[in-house]
């Protein structure tokens, strides 16, 4: 286990100095750090009725976010931003809430999910969700201008199993994305290679390249003999091994500020209900880091998931149930609103600690934080009644000086698409509209 | 007899397309050419309808079969594909085949997977030579003896020139690199190729290519070996198949029967009953219990794994030792118990336990009936602190009935209701039932759900609650043929067992985990079929089993037509 403060200042790993480990020119110099764009994930609605941040942005002493203080001035609160489209797809609350909350598109029909016989239509059946998420977007449309070690890097705490109350991300249609969850196999893939002798790095690539190349051949012989279905999911497969190996030399750009973190790894039962905290922060001080190796440029790092009932017993609890179960209880169950409020206050810390840790990477004039924006994202309003309208939206850094912070916004009722067309903008991707075009209108005005 | 006992009215997916609504005879070579109105589809669409044939998307390995498959091949039991992200979990199942995504992750993570089984696999490379040795014989001629043997086994078939050439380029460039260099290198570069070949993840099946009727073919004796291993073992195929396949002999339904009977007898039968049973009746759900031990004193994290073997080690020796019928399963008033379980279990228990290993127990035929009543099913579908007939209703209606709940509405406030010293759980959901906003739903599950109010939130005998006697007397309501009162879940379990809809549910359940898809309308002669040979068995389980390898919806598929053209 490697123990230790992420950013400590004391982190001594020999290094060969070598070229392609150098900054690339440009990169993490003043002015010309890249923009990234992070989406941060918690399940079951919030407490709407506490919320929103007081008229001068001062949240010290905020029932709820008082540890964001120190960010006030580079975050954006959004009140009033309604994910309409889920009012007019299929599927419940928690499904269309969670399938919809990035892509602004209708759950697809279908009878994956359901239960009982599964043998035929039924009002309560529902497929995946129906659209490519926006994060998916704008890694694929980076991608076309620089190879990352990663095209996009999906991280999840305790997701578990991949359903429609699971997965926010879609490389497309009907195709979800998994996170990686696992914050010891999380290092190796990430800062496996950090520290590996050059040469034996690229030994290792070269190994790979032969291996691939084999097995892309394979893949064209396979696929010619199938139907058209089969060969629609071998090509995507075959597509997605093409991407692996043109990623193969990208290990990320070693900085002042990018070194293999010290990381308070869980062991192997990092899925056990009480490992909850110090799995998250693993992951976060991971996906950090990642973000100031430039080993990617898009990031999602997602706690739990709909429906969570993660029981937040650390906080400590008055009711010692589960946080879904929680979310149920009436608005005049007093110790239900009061654990309510400890939970999101506990997620608001995690979500400091973040912009904490990236706020304190330098990247010529600005920070990290200053050159990314960070999305906190629900699936609900509000757990009892399922709403979702009036989505807790959040947001933390300028994009670069693209957005316009320190600020309390209430749109009294804008489709959350825009703020996803919004995000296209910030990160020089612009679309006019993202998902369903009724729902997303060109970008939430005033953000700017 | 009914045409079609599938009960789904509306039409799904591509399937409806080929439903023919005429007599299905599902008699292959039976004749009965298509009459002209049968929905629009082709010749072939008609026949194959008429045929209740219906093509599966290719399967791709689950982590389960994926780590088993390396344990027969390598004798690796790591587990190394835990690491991949995890299946989709669609129609109750994490098995079904056209449900799979292919991530950027699950292909990184493939090859570091693969990477890691080759690295152990050369660690001790002697065994996989079977005694050809480099030294003596050649290092090249052992690496071709090598690729053609273990390939075979690692595809599932004979490998083609195509194969070895590509696998023996692999092995040339390794030994010709100077970084590289050893016969080793060139084995661990050929292993991680095969296990990230498509021909080793994914399950293609074309068929013979000389159909029966219309484009309706059978499969080869090599990709029905795979068929079979995969369905009962959910693993590669052991020696004995593949010398069938190399034989010819599994081409009519009785050498296929024969495998299947041959194949429930082995051990690794038993982890693919594990594997349904974990996933029909929601085991994987016990590891989120918890509950309030100021209510429950006698409840421990401990029990959770107790009451898992519990049910565990019963449904696999009803299935598996004893005849295999669904009525234990549902009924029998035994179970396997250590003396800490069997204590947990108080006066149901009869006879004295003791020690820490499993052993079978008779059980209060008043009190405890099959899976039904245990203590894994009780927990789980209960509250944090008190038993929920909404749950247990909604677990029997679902998993047992195979009927389909409406969703609750978008907005509506859901809360169970305080624990209330003075009144009974059953008291306390009948007031909530009463509601009318929740009565049109909650009558299907609630008053299923009394029945088992003797048994708390941990599934503990009571019989009384708040200072009154327990009132466990419970109705099923729109149902085909389970409506009516019952007193308790025994008398519940009884009816259960003998319910024609629940007997098709579990078939059906079967053939859903069997074949990697849901029951269609085109399956109705399969299914009809399979139901028939069930209750001819008494509803055995183990029957069930080897009747899933008899049906045209196993037997055969349509001729692939590929798009670049080129045949087997």
């Amino acid at each position: 286990m490697l123990r230790g403060s992420l950013y400590g200042g004391t982190i001594a790993i020999g290094l060969p100095l070598l070229d392609a480990m150098l900054p690339r020119p440009g990169a993490a110099q003043a002015g010309a750090a890249p923009k990234r764009i992070v989406f941060w994930f918690t399940a079951n609605g919030t407490r709407q009725d506490v919320w929103s941040p007081p008229a001068n942005m001062d949240l010290s002493g905020h029932p709820m976010h008082a540890s964001l203080a120190p960010f006030s001035e580079k975050m954006l609160f959004l009140d009033g931003v309604d994910q309409d489209v889920t009012y007019d797809s299929i599927g419940d609350g928690h499904q269309t809430g969670m399938a919809c909350l990035l892509t602004n598109a209708e759950v697809l029909a279908g009878t994956l999910f359901c239960e009982g016989a599964c043998d035929g239509a039924s009002p309560s059946y529902v497929g995946w969700g129906g659209g490519q998420s926006v994060d998916q977007y704008i890694a694929r449309e980076i991608a076309n201008d620089v190879v990352t070690k990663f095209r996009s890097l999906e991280l999840g705490v305790q997701v578990r199993s991949s359903t429609i109350w699971s997965r926010m991300v879609y490389s497309e249609p009907d195709k979800p994305v998994p996170p990686r969850e696992d914050p010891s196999q999380n290092f190796n893939d990430l800062f496996g290679d950090l520290d590996t002798d050059p040469f034996a790095l690229e030994l290792v690539r070269k190994r790979r390249r032969s291996v691939l190349d084999a097995v892309m051949e394979d893949h064209a012989a396979f696929s010619r003999r199938l139907g058209s279905d089969d060969k629609q999911t071998l090509d995507r497969h075959l597509q997605s091994i093409r991407d692996l190996e043109t990623r193969l030399d990208a290990t990320g750009v070693l900085g002042e500020s990018c070194s293999e973190p010290l990381v308070n790894l869980p062991g192997s039962n990092y899925q056990q209900n009480d490992q909850y905290p110090a799995t998250g922060r693993a992951q976060m001080d991971m996906l950090v880091m990642a973000l100031a190796c430039d080993m990617t440029r898009v990031a999602s790092l997602q706690w739990s998931r709909s429906v969570s009932n993660v029981q937040h017993n650390w906080v400590p609890l008055r009711l010692n149930e589960g946080h879904h179960d929680l979310s149920h209880y009436d608005d005049g169950n007093a110790d239900a609103q009061a654990d309510l409020l400890a939970i999101n206050r506990w997620y608001s810390e995690q979500f400091a600690y973040m912009l904490g840790l990236m706020d304190a990477v330098q990247e010529g004039d600005n920070t990290l934080l200053d050159n990314s924006v960070v999305v906190w994202v629900n699936e609900l309003g509000k757990g009892n009644s399922h709403t979702r309208r009036d989505i807790p939206f959040m947001l933390a850094g300028s994009a670069g000086g693209y957005f316009n912070t320190g600020r309390h916004i209430d749109f009294g009722g804008e489709p959350h698409g825009k703020l996803l067309v919004s995000l296209t903008h910030a990160m020089d991707k612009p679309v006019n509209s993202f998902g369903v075009p009724q729902y997303s209108q060109g970008p939430l005005p005033g953000l700017t | 007899m009914e045409v079609s006992r599938i009960r789904s009215e509306a039409p799904i997916g591509v399937c409806l397309a080929l439903t023919f609504a005429a007599g299905c005879t599902g008699v292959i070579g039976a004749g009965g050419g298509p009459d002209g109105d049968g929905g629009g589809g082709t010749i072939n669409d008609q026949v194959a309808a008429q045929l209740c044939v219906v093509d599966t998307p290719i399967r791709r390995l689950t982590r389960f079969e994926y780590n088993n498959t390396v344990r027969d091949l390598l004798g690796d039991d790591t587990n190394p594909a835990d690491v991949l992200p995890p299946e989709e979990e669609v129609a109750g199942f994490n098995n079904q085949a056209g449900a799979y995504t292919t991530s950027d992750l699950l292909v990184e993570q493939y090859m570091k997977v693969a990477e890691g089984i080759a690295e152990r696999a050369v660690q001790n490379i002697a065994p996989l030579l079977e005694g050809c040795d480099p030294g003596s014989q050649g290092e090249v001629f052992c690496a071709a003896e090598f690729i053609e043997r273990f390939g075979s086994r690692a595809y599932r078939r004979p490998m083609t020139q195509d194969d070895t050439d590509r696998l023996q380029g692999l092995f040339d460039f390794a030994m010709a690199d100077p970084d590289l260099g050893t016969f080793n290198d060139g084995m661990q570069l050929v292993i991680e190729a095969m296990l990230q070949s498509p021909n080793f993840l994914y399950r293609a099946e074309y068929g013979t290519g000389a159909p029966v009727e219309g484009d309706v073919v059978p499969f080869t004796s090599w990709e029905m070996a795979t068929k079979l291993s995969y369905m009962l073992w959910n693993t590669m195929p052991d020696e004995a198949l593949f010398e069938a396949a190399r034989n010819g002999e599994l081409e009519t339904p009785e050498q296929i029967g024969a495998q299947a009977a041959r194949m429930i007898e082995d051990e690794r039968a038993r982890d693919t009953i594990r594997n349904f049973h974990r996933q029909w009746l929601l085991l994987t759900e016990l590891e989120n219990v918890t509950k309030d031990q100021n209510v429950y004193p006698n409840y421990n994290a401990g029990l959770r794994p107790l009451w898992e073997q519990e049910i565990e080690t019963f449904i696999e020796h009803v299935i598996l030792d004893e005849n295999g019928s669904l009525d234990d399963l549902l009924t029998a008033n035994y179970s396997f118990m250590n003396e800490e379980l069997a204590r947990f279990y108080g006066d149901d228990v009869v006879g004295e336990v003791s020690g820490e290993s499993f052993q079978r127990v008779e059980l209060d035929p008043t009190r405890r009936s099959g899976v039904l009543t245990s203590a894994a099913l009780m927990a789980t579908h209960a509250n944090l602190n008190q038993s929920s007939p909404v749950f247990r209703g909604k677990f029997v209606r679902e998993q047992l009935m195979c009927d389909s709940l409406p969703l609750p509405p978008n907005d509506l406030i859901i809360e169970p209701p305080e624990l209330d010293p003075n009144k009974t759980t059953k008291e306390q959901f009948e007031e909530i039932g009463a509601d009318p906003a929740c009565a049109s739903c909650h009558a299907l599950m609630n008053p299923i759900g009394f029945a088992f109010e003797h048994y708390d939130g941990i599934g503990q005998w009571r019989d009384q609650q708040s200072g009154k006697p327990i009132d466990a007397v419970g109705e099923v309501v729109l149902t085909e043929d389970l409506d009516g009162t019952y007193d308790g879940a025994v008398e519940l379990g009884q009816a259960l067992a003998n319910s024609p809809q629940v007997q098709e549910c579990v078939a059906s359940q079967w053939f859903r985990f069997a074949y990697n898809r849901s029951v269609t309308q085109v399956d109705s002669c399969s299914f009809d079929q399979l139901s028939d040979q069930f209750a001819a068995s008494n509803f055995s389980i183990r029957e069930l089993l080897v009747a899933l390898t008899q049906t045209n919806a196993f037997l055969y598929r349509r001729m692939v037509t590929a798009e670049e053209g080129s045949t087997p």
